[in-house]
């Protein structure tokens, strides 16, 4: 495979589990920042494992999973059930917070950037399973009575808490779930680009994956699925020049969709129809 | 003691500034309706305005400073028709999607001001107009304040006074509480709500060039990431306050300027500025609704 | 009284949905200048939808609007308000974290000329709202709030005032003081269209009346003949 193909199939997958890390707590309306803070967390303490302890891929990747888990889980016990806004900021100061610890930290490389992270082979094997995995959970939770919950809780908390939501678990769970994802991912990312820097993951992938959370639709997983593999390789075909004012054209992208569109390209009644279509075709091709 | 003294004037004159900004921000909250995030990056924005023309002036201050508060009450006017078609589609005040749009907004400029303006390096404000070099302009005892302290402070008392005098003694100010309260109220004893809308848009832009310029004063420089920053305090500041919550917004800022001004004075270093955010952290995490209660 | 029989309102033919909830269905209606009329009608018969409609704040599918020879049909309620209706909202609609003056002022925010004025007068009208004039609005009682707000009505210098069911929520000393003060308002000249469940009060003091369900005008005549209408009776008298 070619390098390029290579980095962009597996940057790809970054950003789709980065972008569904972003859609399930936006199903309680929370937009939960904090999965960048996550991808940090876990992705250095993961590159640090391999590079002086020679934890294995799959160990450091599992242990990436948890401490997402666990940092979000913790966060989330405060925040659970906050408004939106409050969500957000938590996230914003959690990223901010994070990069100056790393940025003073010599053992993480400061902000110079850590190296040295080992090669391993098939990572794009393990990145797709992953994507796979969390897609298979996120549509199983979508179909559910949860999920269901969850979208009552969008249009209207309130009422949600009085037909006996528990507004405040299923805001703890999606933030907890949304964190181990984000962490985990930035495993891989570090395992696929070999090295770290801690501007990274700051407004490079909050604009991103605000983007393609809006532009691709966040009423359905499917949304991000699609918006991820498009917003990220458009640039790439632009000519280097153009291709430079990336977050300038996410930017642009990111107000027309909500003037014009504003639950995105793909919504519910977008993917029902698609779905009757398929019916259809497959009833006419049994016959 | 001296260091003390001496800061906790400084945090007032930085305080001044949040001040200004958290003004802004909450307006627009309660009058537009909207969680304009990026205020303080399109503050910034005007600070390069001003920076650009000082260039091209040779150093015209009149002129600098004029086309910040310009630029910054035209972009605040050009942006309300997309914050207000987003309100009028979704019926019901969707207040989380003009959040995005304000950071869609803030990409933007952000990225514009990385990318065109002096090569993204940092840019600094001439000394005649900071007063940097000078002697203290006021001497008591141990505290002393430079001219450009004495000059934003000012400008922060001036124009906090004349808001509070136009939201609690005019016409405007009155329509503006109204809407504040009760939208549809508003409307039916006869309020024009999107003119009244737009009129917050332009005094918060007015309130946004003065921030500029008593910014471009007081930090004598700015970069590309400063306005980010900004709008990650204001946005903290006005929750801890209690969002929409004018008179707490007041004693917040202030807060945060003279914890700023503390923390600089006693630890300097790359620290400082996360032990603010440490601290505003830890209180939106104890209290996410604010300590003086919200005003939405 | 001067019931001089010239047309102020006519509304005529209104259509007005909300989303696919059909709230009116053709309705037409008139008030003449100097008149009270009174809408009668259950929950949801519409009463709230003329009337908000009236004043330009639900957009109308079909029918005309024509206040004082012009027609106001979908104008922006700023401008029906300059032009000199105002609503009383059910529910007051005072503005409860502003204080009395205020809520005096935000009535006459289209024409804030001869306002002191008109404040010395309606607390002529009003002296317990003069008396609090400095007092936040959310402090009030239910019938001083009721108060403020037709207050707030004249200060708007209307020629015709909307009052949207008054009574809801007041102990009936404070109801009969209410319309009390309609009717000294109305002998001042202003015309009233309002709107009542207090039936049998309501039609004593009105002119004329229309009764209202689902959407559509069933009857309508004379306060004198509603009254002794044997369907009306039985239907909103109880007898
Ligand atoms: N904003 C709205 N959205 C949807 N339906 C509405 C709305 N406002 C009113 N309706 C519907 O329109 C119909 C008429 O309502 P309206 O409020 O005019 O009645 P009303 O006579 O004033 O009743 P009440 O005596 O209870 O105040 C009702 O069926 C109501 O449910
Ligand atoms: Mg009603």
């Amino acid at each position: 495979m070619s390098l390029p193909l290579y980095y962009y199939l597996a940057i790809t997958a970054v950003y789709i589990l980065m972008t569904w890390a972003l859609y399930l707590p936006y199903r309680v309306a929370h937009l939960h920042f904090m999965v960048v803070a996550n991808m940090a967390i876990s992705g250095y303490f993961g590159g640090y494992a391999a590079i002086n302890w020679h934890w294995s891929f799959l160990a450091v990747f599992a242990a990436g999973f948890l401490i997402g888990a666990v940092v979000s889980f913790v966060v989330s016990i405060a925040i659970g059930d906050a408004p939106t806004f409050a969500v957000v900021i938590v996230g914003f100061t959690f990223i901010y917070i994070t990069k100056t610890v790393i940025e003073n930290w010599p053992a993480m490389g400061s902000t110079m950037g850590m190296f040295g992270i080992p090669l391993v082979n098939h990572i794009l094997l393990y990145a797709y399973l992953f994507v796979l995995v969390t897609g298979f959970f996120i549509y199983r939770f979508d179909h559910s009575r949860l999920g269901r919950a969850a979208s009552a809780i969008f249009i209207h908390r309130e009422l949600a808490t009085s037909f006996g939501v528990n507004t405040k678990y299923l805001g703890m769970f999606l933030q907890t779930w949304a964190g181990a994802i984000g962490g985990a991912t930035g495993v891989l990312y570090g395992f696929i680009m070999n090295s770290l820097f801690p501007n990274f993951f700051t407004f490079p992938i909050i604009g991103a994956t605000m983007t393609m959370l809006f532009l691709g639709g966040y009423t359905t997983m499917w949304g991000p699925l699609l918006a991820a593999p498009v917003l990220w390789g458009a640039p790439l075909l632009l000519p280097t020049a153009v291709a430079s004012w990336r977050q300038i054209i996410y930017g642009v992208l990111l107000i027309v969709i909500l003037l014009l569109r504003p639950e995105g390209a793909i919504t519910r009644p977008f993917i029902v129809k698609v779905q009757t279509t398929i019916f259809q075709w497959m009833r006419i091709k049994k016959v | 003691m001296a260091v003390f003294l001496a800061q906790i004037v400084n945090g007032i004159s930085l305080g001044s500034v949040y001040v200004l900004l958290v003004t802004g921000f909450n307006l627009l909250l309660l009058v537009a309706m909207i969680i304009h995030y990026s205020f303080p990056i399109v503050v910034v924005f005007s600070m390069y305005i001003s920076w650009i023309v000082l260039g091209l002036t040779g150093g015209n201050m009149f002129l600098g400073l004029s086309a910040g508060i310009v630029s910054a009450v035209l972009i605040n006017i050009l942006t309300a028709p997309m914050f207000q078609h987003i309100m009028k589609k979704r019926g019901d005040v969707d207040i989380n999607s003009t959040m995005v749009l304000s950071m869609g907004i803030g990409m933007i400029i952000t990225d514009f001001l990385s990318h065109s303006v002096n090569s993204g390096f940092p840019i600094a404000f001439p000394d005649s107009l900071t007063g940097r070099g000078e002697p203290a302009f006021i001497r008591l005892g141990v505290i002393s304040m430079s001219r450009g302290d004495m000059l934003s402070l000012t400008l922060g008392i001036i124009f906090v006074l004349g808001l509070f005098w136009i939201l609690y003694k005019t016409r405007a100010g009155r329509a503006f509480r109204a809407i504040a309260e009760d939208p549809n109220g508003a409307k039916l004893v006869g309020i024009p709500i999107l003119k009244t809308g737009l009129q917050s848009y332009a005094l918060t832009g007015l309130l946004g060039g003065v921030s500029a310029v008593a910014m471009s004063i007081l930090l004598g420089s700015a970069s590309p990431g400063l306005g980010d920053q900004l709008g990650r305090k204001v946005l903290a500041v006005s929750i801890i306050a209690g969002l929409g919550n004018l008179k707490g917004g007041l004693i917040v800022g202030i807060s945060l300027g003279i914890l700023e001004a503390l923390v600089q004075g006693y630890w300097s270093g790359t620290w400082s500025n996360s032990i603010a955010f440490v601290v505003m952290l830890i209180a939106i995490l104890v209290k996410p609704k604010g300590i003086f209660g919200m005003k939405l | 009284m001067n019931k001089s029989g010239e047309t102020i309102l006519s509304v005529e033919n209104l259509f007005v949905s909300y989303g696919h909830v059909e709230a009116l269905k053709g309705v037409s209606l008139e008030v003449k200048r100097g008149e009270i009329v009174v809408l009668v009608g259950s929950n949801g018969a519409g009463k709230t939808s003329i009337m908000e409609t009236i004043l330009g704040v639900n957009q109308t599918r079909k029918g005309r609007i024509i206040f004082e020879g012009r027609e106001i049909t979908n104008l922006s309620s700023d401008k029906i308000v300059r032009s000199g209706i105002f609503l009383v909202p059910e529910g007051r609609g005072v503005f409860s974290s502003m204080s009395v003056l205020d809520n005096l002022l935000l009535g006459a925010h289209h024409n804030l000329k001869n306002a002191k004025e008109k404040t010395a007068y309606v607390y002529e009208l009003f002296p317990v709202l003069g008396q609090r004039r400095n007092q936040i609005a959310g402090t009030l009682s239910g019938g001083e709030r009721q108060m403020l707000s037709i207050a707030r009505a004249l200060m708007s210098n209307p020629k015709m005032i909307m009052v949207d069911e008054p009574s809801i929520g007041l102990a009936p000393k404070i109801v009969n003081d209410i319309f009390k003060i309609l009717q000294n308002l109305n002998k001042e000249g202003y015309a009233i269209l309002l709107s009542e469940q207090n039936v049998y009060k309501a039609l004593k003091l009105a002119d004329r009346g229309y009764v209202l369900e689902t959407g559509s005008v069933v009857l309508d005549g004379t306060s004198e003949g509603l009254l002794h209408n044997t369907d009306i009776r039985k239907a909103y008298l109880g007898a």
